[in-house]
């Protein structure tokens, strides 16, 4: 089964609406250097698992107010066992929803079509070329296997939407337009300010975020681009 | 001691409290001690005569009356005059106190600016709290008080009630006829009047009360005067309103008037066919029930007000918002759009709060966080609103913790402990009581004027509608100190708390039959009192109690936890805490809250309302409010999401943080130290967390 | 085996009927705890359960979580015998 390594409770923002608890799964494929889960990544040995089991104990108490569970990471497709969790998660009434960077298509066209999770957040970290993607992700990354998730998700089999954490010294405005254009994401995209409290790379602790105001109006011009 | 006539020729002069110098005459010490005290003239001679030698051979020059009053009393003290000398004491301040209160802030209360203004209200404070501890309390009472057994809240403000409900009814009956007012202004005929009336009335009430000024069913009883205005109409009323409040910082000692607005989406049942008073005060021939369009688009627009925040993005700090959510608003047409645009003002400025008035219960909230659940006879009230005027007399906290350390672990002990604490409170309400009384007494022409007033027959303030509030700190401490475990680490602490509230409360009820007083729990806001009592028993009850205070120690930065909330640095997640403390609230029948710390994140309004609906149904929890942080710059004048260090827009190192301190938001440069070490504290469900119990190990 | 709890308070004229199902459930071999509500413990035991009104009745299991509830109002004996599971004779 797949190893847990953290688990918050109750959750208000990880999904829109709805309360949630968030599983926390370790590894990733991706060194995004405004990571704040880097020792997740990094590390995670330094983390106990956490048997399913008591998790969920845990939610029986708390089962008339959580909707669903929301898998986060780390990056919860790298793991074959995942559609065997969420199938666990199904089984005992919870709703699921997946964060995911998008690199293994495969696996989210397994979950959506064995109906084993309800909603997908999909990362998006620059326009979709290996140059900008490299920069942004910190590793080379076949941008083929993301435009595959996206289609597999715009076949809209599944609620879901595009999440773009966006970072002063990594992003553009002109960056974000580009992204626009190529994913013409519609309502579905978030964007996201960087938080500079303990990124992966201590150089962009210095880095003040975007002005919130200016990256809401981003937001509105980006979800007008269908 | 024969020659008492003798004159004295001294070339002395005394600097009186008149502004003025006279000239030494003994005779005014025997003058001031038969008058104040019940010393004999014979007596009253000797002393004079022995402090004017005292005078005479120290060869002074000039000399202060309080100096020569000083002198007084040690000859007092010397013969075993107790009694007379603490009836000839002098109130005051010592100059180096003055001259620190005028140049640094009070940080007792973050509701207070720092100002000449403000300094005159803590300069007359200082005094009239002495007055109360010396005058208006027995001894026994004011030495607890001292010792930190209980709290005597706002002692500063001994000669008014504490706090009070208003009903805007009554405004929109009489007018603005106030005591000692020069001109009388008749009932209002427009909606903008009827609003400055309120300001006035709420500013000369709050000259009246030590704390909150509550209004009931404000977008209700405001709705006959909006028949037919338009929506820029009504939204320049709502930004009026609220920045009228928010803004009467020029009132009493420059502190803003503690504003509560009682808020409904639908029209109660309680008003439902309560006959309306329109313009001019007339009635309109209406109910309420057919006013409720105008009710719920007024509450609309001041949402949308607060949700602006003021002129930088900050949230208002006042009036806050209170909306009431009863079975009925389920059944309201868009209650559900409604819910969702006051949760987005809760995620985004933090400034709603969500009463919950479950099955028949209906509740008026008084003071920040007070409220009382409406008995048969207000109901009858609720025909004729104008009656509907509540007050809270006074406040007393008890200190839990300190019970407990008395105890020693012995449960008896401390059960009995416990009552001789509340027979302590009781007693101070007593006389409390009797001195508001004595002062209502003198009607009209009294200090209390306004609140003898008899505009509907019976005076403003119903004395035997009153409240005596009994409030505790330090629930969590107590049982700490007595089972080992605070009380979410165990189902049995746990327990044990509700065991001790259960206590309290049918002690409250059989000690208000016993008097035929209503003596009610409350949950204490406790902004100064947590802080205070954990200070005292660091110097009473060490070294236990260095173990139990919460806050950093070596700061200075400690508390104990206030009222019957569990430790705000537990790692328990909102579900579990508004269900847990929530499981209190119905033996706290003064108002009881949950506060839900949110920190920087900013959850959607959709999630929020999902949360609201589920603590309806599934708790016990009577209010809950969302508290997210800002950083507000004083460079650029723009506000930003969470506590940061600098100015995320300019990058300024000028900010200062904003975040509620208890019943309201403030800065957090006004906080006390004991305020700031719970703020360190606050879980704010961001870190995730590994296992539970004991045993909590924070990641990330 | 189940725990039958019992919240009443010595005023309240709906208590009896549901002081003499408890008897009867004892008789049965049932555990049967009662709770003034005017006492301290019943009191605090009642908040811990979220009752607020009396008479209630409420069954739980090993663990003391609650299997089935009547709150301020009187059920049968029958009803309640419903969620108590079948013994040997």
């Amino acid at each position: 089964m797949v190893e847990i390594k953290g688990f918050l409770e109750t959750s208000f923002i990880d999904w829109k609406g709805k309360l949630c608890s968030v599983l926390f799964l370790p590894h990733c494929n991706f060194r995004c250097p405004y990571c704040h889960n880097h020792p997740l990544i990094l590390h995670p040995e330094q983390y106990e698992s956490i048997p399913l089991e008591a998790i969920f104990n845990r939610l029986h108490s708390l089962r008339d107010w959580i909707d669903g569970i929301c898998l986060t990471g780390g990056e919860p497709t790298l793991h074959p066992e995942l559609p065997l969790l969420a199938l666990e998660i199904k089984k005992q009434g919870f709703q699921v929803k997946l964060d995911t960077n998008g690199s293994h298509p495969q696996m989210l066209k397994r979950l959506i079509e064995e109906r084993l999770v309800d909603y997908i957040s999909m990362d998006i970290k620059a326009p979709l070329d290996p140059f900008s993607y490299r920069r942004s992700a910190g590793v080379s990354v076949n941008i083929e296997s993301l435009w595959r998730s996206i289609e597999i998700l715009k076949e809209e089999k599944v609620d879901y939407e595009f999440r773009m954490t966006v970072v002063p010294e990594l992003h553009t405005m002109e960056d974000l337009l580009l992204l626009g254009h190529q994913v013409r994401p519609g309502p579905r995209i978030v964007l996201q300010n960087f938080n500079p409290e303990n990124p992966l790379d201590p150089s962009l602790r210095k880095t003040p975020p975007f002005d919130p105001l200016l990256l809401k109006e981003m937001e509105k011009t980006l979800q007008k681009m269908v | 001691m024969k020659e008492e006539f003798e004159t004295t020729d001294m070339a002395l002069f005394v600097r009186t409290s008149e502004e003025s110098m006279h000239g030494w005459d003994r005779q005014r010490i025997v003058d001031a001690l038969l008058r104040e005290t019940y010393v004999d003239l014979d007596t009253a001679r000797e002393i004079a005569k022995e402090v004017e030698d005292l005078i005479l051979t120290s060869k002074i020059k000039m000399i202060t009356a309080p100096l020569i009053r000083e002198l007084v009393d040690t000859k007092l003290i010397e013969r075993g005059l107790e009694q007379a000398r603490k009836m000839h004491t002098r109130l005051g301040m010592p100059l180096y106190d003055v001259d620190q209160l005028i140049l640094h802030p009070n940080k007792e209360n973050a509701n207070v600016p720092h100002g000449p203004e403000a300094t005159n209200l803590t300069l007359a404070e200082r005094i009239k709290k002495e007055y109360a501890l010396l005058s208006v309390f027995s001894e026994e009472i004011a030495d607890a008080h001292m010792r930190g057994d209980i709290h005597l809240h706002d002692l500063g403000f001994i000669d008014r009630p504490y706090c009070g409900g208003q009903s805007l009814e009554y405004i929109k009956r009489f007018g603005l006829s106030l005591p000692n007012s020069i001109a009388l202004a008749k009932p209002a005929k427009h909606p903008e009047v009827l609003l400055a009336h309120m300001v006035k009335f709420a500013a000369a009430l709050q000259s009246h009360f030590a704390g909150a000024i509550g209004w009931d069913a404000v977008n209700i009883f405001f709705a006959p005067y909006l028949v037919g205005m338009s929506d820029r109409e009504l939204e320049q009323l709502a930004q009026m309103m609220i920045f009228e409040f928010s803004q009467q910082a020029v009132a009493r000692g420059g502190q803003a008037i503690f504003t509560d607005l009682n808020l409904y989406w639908e029209i109660p049942k309680h008003f439902e066919k309560v006959p309306a008073i329109g313009p001019g005060g007339e009635m309109t021939g209406k109910t309420y029930s057919e006013y409720i369009e105008e009710a719920q688009r007024f509450v609309w627009a001041l949402f949308d007000v607060f949700k602006e925040g003021d002129g930088s993005g900050r949230p208002f700090f006042f009036p806050k918002p209170l909306v009431h959510i009863t079975e009925k608003f389920f059944q309201t047409p868009r209650h559900m759009e409604f819910l969702y645009h006051i949760s987005e003002v809760a995620s985004e400025k933090g400034n709603t709060y969500y009463v919950f008035d479950r099955g028949e219960t209906a509740k008026i909230s008084e003071c920040c966080r007070l409220s009382f659940k409406l008995e048969q006879s207000d109901f009858e009230d609720a025909q004729q609103p104008w009656k509907m005027r509540y007050c809270a007399l006074q406040n007393v906290t008890l200190n839990l913790p300190r019970i407990a350390y008395l105890a020693k672990g012995d449960d008896t002990k401390l059960f009995s402990k416990i009552t001789e604490f509340m027979e302590l409170a009781v007693k101070a309400h007593l006389e409390k009581k009797q001195f508001i009384e004595k002062l209502l007494s003198l009607g009209e022409k009294g200090p209390l004027a306004l609140l003898a007033m008899k505009r509907d027959g019976t005076p403003y303030l119903r004395m035997d509608r009153a409240t005596f509030l009994i409030g505790m700190v330090g629930l969590n401490e107590l049982v700490q100190i007595h089972t080992g475990q605070e009380m979410h680490q165990s189902k049995q602490a746990f327990k044990f708390g509700l065991k001790v509230i259960a206590h309290m409360k049918l002690l409250v009820e059989k000690l208000s039959e016993r008097h035929r007083m209503r003596f009610v729990l409350e949950q204490t806001p406790a902004e100064s009192t947590a802080y205070r009592f954990a200070k005292l028993d660091l110097k009473y009850h060490s070294p236990k109690s260095g173990y139990i205070v919460k806050g950093d120690l070596s700061r200075g930065e400690v508390y104990y936890t206030n009222s019957t909330h569990l430790n705000v640095s537990a790692p328990i997640n909102p579900i579990e805490r508004v269900k847990q403390e929530g499981l209190f609230h119905p033996l706290i029948e003064a108002g009881a809250l949950t506060h839900l710390w949110i920190g920087e994140a900013k959850p959607s309004k959709e999630s929020i309302a999902n949360f609201v609906i589920k603590t309806f149904r599934q708790t016990q929890n009577d209010q809950i409010a969302f508290s997210p942080e800002f950083t507000t710059c004083n460079a650029c004048h723009r506000t930003s999401r969470g506590l940061q260090a600098y100015c995320s827009y300019c990058g300024s190192k000028e900010v200062d943080g904003i975040t509620r301190i208890t019943g309201y938001f403030t800065k957090l440069s006004s906080w006390n130290k004991g305020k700031m070490g719970e703020l360190r504290n606050r879980y704010r469900n961001q870190a995730f967390i590994e296992t539970r119990g004991g045993e909590t190990v924070l990641l990330a | 085996m189940e725990l039958i709890k019992v919240f009443t308070k010595s005023k309240c004229p709906k208590c009896p009927p549901v002081k003499e199902i408890a008897q009867e459930l004892k008789k049965e071999g049932l555990v049967v705890f009662h709770y003034d509500l005017d006492t301290m413990d019943g009191l605090a035991e009642a908040s811990f359960r979220g009752i607020l009104s009396t008479p209630s009745l409420v069954i739980e299991d090993e663990e003391e979580k609650e299997i089935a509830s009547w709150r301020g109002i009187v059920p049968t004996l029958q009803e309640v015998k419903r969620y108590i599971s079948k013994r040997g004779p």
